[in-house]
C-alpha cells in the first residue's frame, strides 16, 4: 500500500472521531471521501477504521466512560456511514450475493429495538446481510423471510418477560415449516439468561453482541471477514500481557 | 424553580421565639464560668444576676445582631475559595472528635491512635463529596494536654481542603492559630479552620469554651457556637421548648463574639438529641431531632448567618441497615434543611465512633442528597419538547439516540463518587455487599492516593510550631 497523505489520514482520523463522537454528517461526509477521492476499498475502511472506531466505544463503555446513550448515538454514525456510503458499493461489487442472510427482528408485542439495531449495525459491519424485520413482528413474517431469503441466521428479540415467550413462539413456528435446522437461532434482550435460551431450543444468548457474533461465525465455520481488526485485537492483548509480565519482573 | 428547602415555621413563630429567648437572656441570662469574661461582659453592658448569672439586656443583643456577617468565605489551605458560608452550601464533613474508631470485621470499636487520625484525614482528602476535614479522631497515644492540637497538625500536614476543628484547651488555641500562620499569613482573612465552641445546655459556658469563643472572636477566626440540648434531660422534652432554649443559648454566643470583635464571623451551630428513654443515650437521629435541627435552621435564616447541623450519622454500632438508613435519612434531613456546615459522616454510636468504611459509604449518600438539594433547571432546553416532536414524528420510541440525551445525561444525573453502591445488573455484580466494597475501597485509596501533602518549606515551619508544642510537656514530638 503507498502511503497515506496528510490529507487521507486526516479524513481517516475524522471518520475514526466522528464514530467514537456519534457524529452523523462527519461520519458520512469523511468516509465517503475515503472510498471516492482517496479510492480507499469501502472494506479496508470499514476494517481498519469504522470497526476499531466502535470497538473503543465499546471499551469507553467497559470503563464506565461512555453510557447507553453515547453508544447508541455511536452506533447510529456508524450505521448511516455504512448504509450511505459502505454498503452501497458492496452492492455495485456483487459482494452482497456471497453474503449470508440474516433476519432480525423484535418479537411480537414487543417494540423495544435498541439491543436489535445495534445488532443488526455490528453484523451488518462483519459482512452479514441484515434484513431487519422491525419490531413487534409476527412468528409467521420471520418464517416466511427466512423461506423467501435463506437466511442463515435469525436474531429475536424481546426486552420485556411479558414477551420473551414470543422468542419461543418463532421457533416453534420454524419447526413447524422444517425451517428450524437450517438457521441459527440468536435469542437476544435484557431480560435473556443462557437457561431461557437452552429452554426455549435457540443457539446462541445474544445479549452480549460480540459475542454471539464469534459464536455464529464459528458455527457456521466462517473466515473472519474482519481479519485486520481481530489481528489488531490480538495484538492488544498480547502487548498488554506483556507489559503486565514486565511489571512482575521489575 | 427554588431548591427543594423544607420551611416549617412562619413568620410569626420564629418571631414567638426570639422574644422567648430574649425573654430568657433578659430574666435568667447564662452562667458563664470564666470571671474575667464576666467582668467584660458587666462592662460592655450586660448585667448580673445574683452574682451567678448574666443577663443580656434586648438591646445589646439586637445590636450584635447588626454587627453579625451574614455571609463569609470559608477557603482551602492553598487560599483557593470552597464556599460562601451562609448561603446554604452544603458542605459535608466528618462528625468530629470520636474517641473510638471501628475497624472493618470488629465487633468492639477501639481507642483510636494517631496513624488512625493520618489515614482518615488521608481518606477524607480523596472523597469528593466530603468537601470538609474534621478532627474526627480524638488519638489515644497523644497526651491529653496536647491532643487538640496535634489533631490539626495532622490534617494542615496531609490535606487542602477546609477544616472543622476546635480546642480542648485554653491555651492550645493560641499555638493553633500559630501553626495555620506557619501556612498562611493571611490565615484569619481567609480562613480555612472552623473552630467549634459548645455550649453546656442549659444556659451555662464553661471557662474553656467561651474563652476558646473570646480568643476565636479576636482574631477573627469562625466560631461555630454549639448548642447541644439533649431532649428530656438538659433541654424540655418537646421540640418547641427545646428551640427556645437552643436559641437563647446561640444568641448569647453571638452576642458575646460581636462584643469582642463586631464583624467577627460566627456559624449557628448545633447538635440536636434526644435523651433516649429506655437507655439514657442521646440519640441524635431520633425524628424530633430533625425536627428540632430544621427549627433552628429556620432560626439562623431569620437571623441571616450560616447554619450548621450534626446529621448524616447513625446512632448504630455496626454498619447495617439500621445505620445506612440513620445516616441516609438525617443527611437527606440535612441538605433539604438547606445547611451551610453538615458534620456527621463516618460517625456511629451516639457520636463516639468514627469507621473509615462507613466514610466511603457516606461519601455517596452525600453525593446522592446533595443532588437532591439542587433541584433542576426549567429551562427551553431542558422542557425538551422539540425532542419530544422529533422523536414522535421519527416515531422512534426511544430518546437514547438523541445527542439532546446524550448531553444531558451529564448534566443532569448524579454520578457516584465511586462504584460502592452497587446498581449493576447481576451478572456484573461482585458478589459483595456494599460494607465489603467499602472496605477495599478504604485498603486501595490508602494504598494507591497521594494526599496534598503541605509543600516542604511550609511543612518546616509548621514543624517548628509543633516542636514548640510538644516542648510545653517537654517531650519529643511525635511525627505522624
Amino acid at each position: 500500500m503507498s502511503a497515506k497523505s496528510a490529507e487521507e489520514e486526516k479524513r481517516e482520523k475524522e471518520l475514526y472521531d466522528a464514530i467514537v463522537d456519534g457524529d452523523e454528517e462527519l461520519a458520512v461526509e469523511a468516509s465517503k471521501a475515503l472510498v471516492e477521492e482517496f479510492k480507499r476499498d469501502p472494506r479496508d475502511v470499514l476494517n481498519n477504521v469504522m470497526l476499531p472506531a466502535l470497538r473503543y466505544v465499546g471499551e469507553l463503555y467497559e470503563k464506565g466512560e461512555y453510557f447507553i446513550a453515547d453508544m447508541v448515538i455511536s452506533a447510529e454514525a456508524f450505521k448511516k456511514a455504512m448504509n450511505e456510503v459502505i454498503l452501497p458499493l458492496f452492492r455495485k461489487n456483487k459482494e452482497s450475493s456471497a453474503r449470508i442472510v440474516c433476519v432480525f427482528g423484535t418479537v411480537q408485542g414487543d417494540i423495544h429495538d435498541l439491543g436489535k439495531n445495534l445488532a443488526a449495525s455490528i453484523f451488518t459491519s462483519e459482512g452479514f446481510e441484515v434484513i431487519d424485520l422491525g419490531t413487534d413482528v409476527p412468528p409467521e413474517k420471520f418464517v416466511e423471510k427466512v423461506k423467501e431469503t435463506s437466511a442463515k441466521v435469525v436474531g429475536l428479540s424481546a426486552l420485556m418477560t411479558t414477551t420473551m415467550p414470543n422468542q419461543k413462539k418463532v421457533i416453534d413456528y420454524l419447526k413447524e415449516s422444517g425451517l428450524r435446522n437450517n438457521v441459527i437461532i440468536i435469542a437476544g434482550g435484557a431480560p435473556i439468561t443462557e437457561e431461557w435460551v437452552n429452554e426455549i431450543g435457540a443457539d446462541i444468548c445474544g445479549n452480549d453482541v460480540f459475542k454471539a457474533l464469534r459464536e455464529v461465525k464459528a458455527l457456521l465455520g466462517l473466515e473472519v471477514l474482519s481479519q485486520t481488526a481481530e489481528e489488531g485485537e490480538k495484538v492488544m492483548v498480547k502487548s498488554v500481557k506483556r507489559g503486565g509480565d514486565k511489571d512482575a519482573a521489575s | 424553580m427554588p431548591l427543594p428547602e423544607v420551611s416549617i415555621l412562619t413568620k410569626e413563630e420564629k418571631e414567638l421565639i426570639h422574644s422567648k429567648a430574649l425573654e430568657l437572656l433578659g430574666e435568667v441570662g447564662m452562667r458563664i464560668r470564666d470571671p474575667e469574661i464576666v467582668k467584660f461582659l458587666l462592662d460592655a453592658g450586660c448585667k448580673s444576676k445574683d452574682e451567678k448569672r448574666v443577663i443580656f439586656p434586648e438591646s445589646l443583643v439586637e445590636e450584635s445582631l447588626k454587627t453579625v456577617p451574614k455571609k463569609f468565605t470559608l477557603y482551602n489551605r492553598e487560599g483557593e475559595v470552597v464556599a460562601n458560608l451562609g448561603e446554604g452550601t452544603r458542605i459535608f464533613a466528618p462528625g468530629s472528635a470520636a474517641i473510638k474508631i471501628l475497624d472493618f470485621g470488629a465487633k468492639e470499636p477501639r481507642l483510636p491512635l494517631l496513624y488512625d487520625l493520618k489515614n482518615l484525614v488521608i481518606l477524607v482528602d480523596s472523597l469528593k463529596n466530603i468537601e470538609a476535614q474534621s478532627t474526627a479522631l480524638v488519638p489515644d497515644d497523644v497526651p491529653n494536654a496536647i491532643k487538640d492540637a496535634v489533631r490539626l497538625y495532622v490534617i494542615l500536614k496531609y490535606s487542602n481542603k477546609p477544616i472543622v476543628t476546635g480546642a480542648f484547651t485554653i491555651e492550645n488555641l493560641t499555638l493553633m492559630f500559630e501553626m495555620m500562620k506557619a501556612i498562611r499569613e493571611d490565615y484569619a482573612e481567609k480562613p480555612w479552620a472552623i473552630f467549634d465552641v459548645t455550649i453546656s445546655s442549659p444556659l451555662t459556658w464553661s471557662e474553656i469554651t467561651v474563652r476558646n469563643l473570646y480568643d476565636l472572636s479576636r482574631e477573627g477566626i469562625p466560631a461555630e457556637i454549639i448548642s447541644m440540648p439533649q431532649m428530656s434531660a438538659t433541654s424540655p422534652a418537646t421540640i418547641a421548648g427545646s428551640l427556645v432554649l437552643h436559641h437563647t443559648e446561640i444568641l448569647s454566643g453571638i452576642t458575646i463574639s460581636q462584643l469582642i470583635n463586631p464583624g467577627a464571623p460566627v456559624i449557628y451551630g448545633g447538635s440536636t438529641a434526644i435523651l433516649q428513654p429506655n437507655f439514657a443515650l442521646p440519640l441524635i437521629t431520633a425524628p424530633e431531632s430533625i425536627l428540632l435541627a430544621w427549627s433552628y435552621r429556620e432560626m439562623a435564616r431569620y437571623l441571616g448567618v450560616p447554619a450548621h447541623t450534626y446529621l448524616g450519622l447513625s446512632d448504630n454500632k455496626v454498619i447495617d441497615y439500621q445505620a445506612g438508613a440513620q445516616s441516609m435519612y438525617s443527611a437527606l434531613a440535612a441538605v433539604v434543611g438547606g445547611f451551610d456546615i453538615i458534620s456527621g459522616p463516618g460517625m456511629m454510636e451516639n457520636e463516639l465512633v468514627q469507621s473509615l468504611e462507613k466514610l466511603v459509604l457516606d461519601n455517596e449518600a452525600a453525593g446522592m442528597v446533595k443532588r437532591v438539594s439542587q433541584g433542576y433547571q426549567m429551562g427551553e432546553e431542558q422542557l425538551a419538547v422539540d425532542i419530544i416532536k422529533k422523536v414522535a414524528e421519527l416515531d422512534k420510541h426511544e430518546f437514547l439516540s438523541q445527542k439532546h440525551t446524550r448531553k444531558n445525561i451529564r448534566k443532569e444525573f448524579y454520578f457516584p463518587d465511586q462504584n460502592i453502591w452497587d446498581v449493576s445488573s447481576r451478572d456484573r455484580w461482585d458478589g459483595q455487599d456494599s460494607l465489603h466494597r467499602a472496605h477495599t475501597m478504604v485498603e486501595k485509596i490508602l494504598k494507591e492516593y497521594e494526599p496534598h501533602v503541605l509543600p516542604s518549606d511550609k511543612l518546616e515551619k509548621l514543624n517548628s510550631v509543633y516542636e514548640k508544642l510538644w516542648n510545653k510537656i517537654s517531650e519529643k514530638p511525635k511525627y505522624v
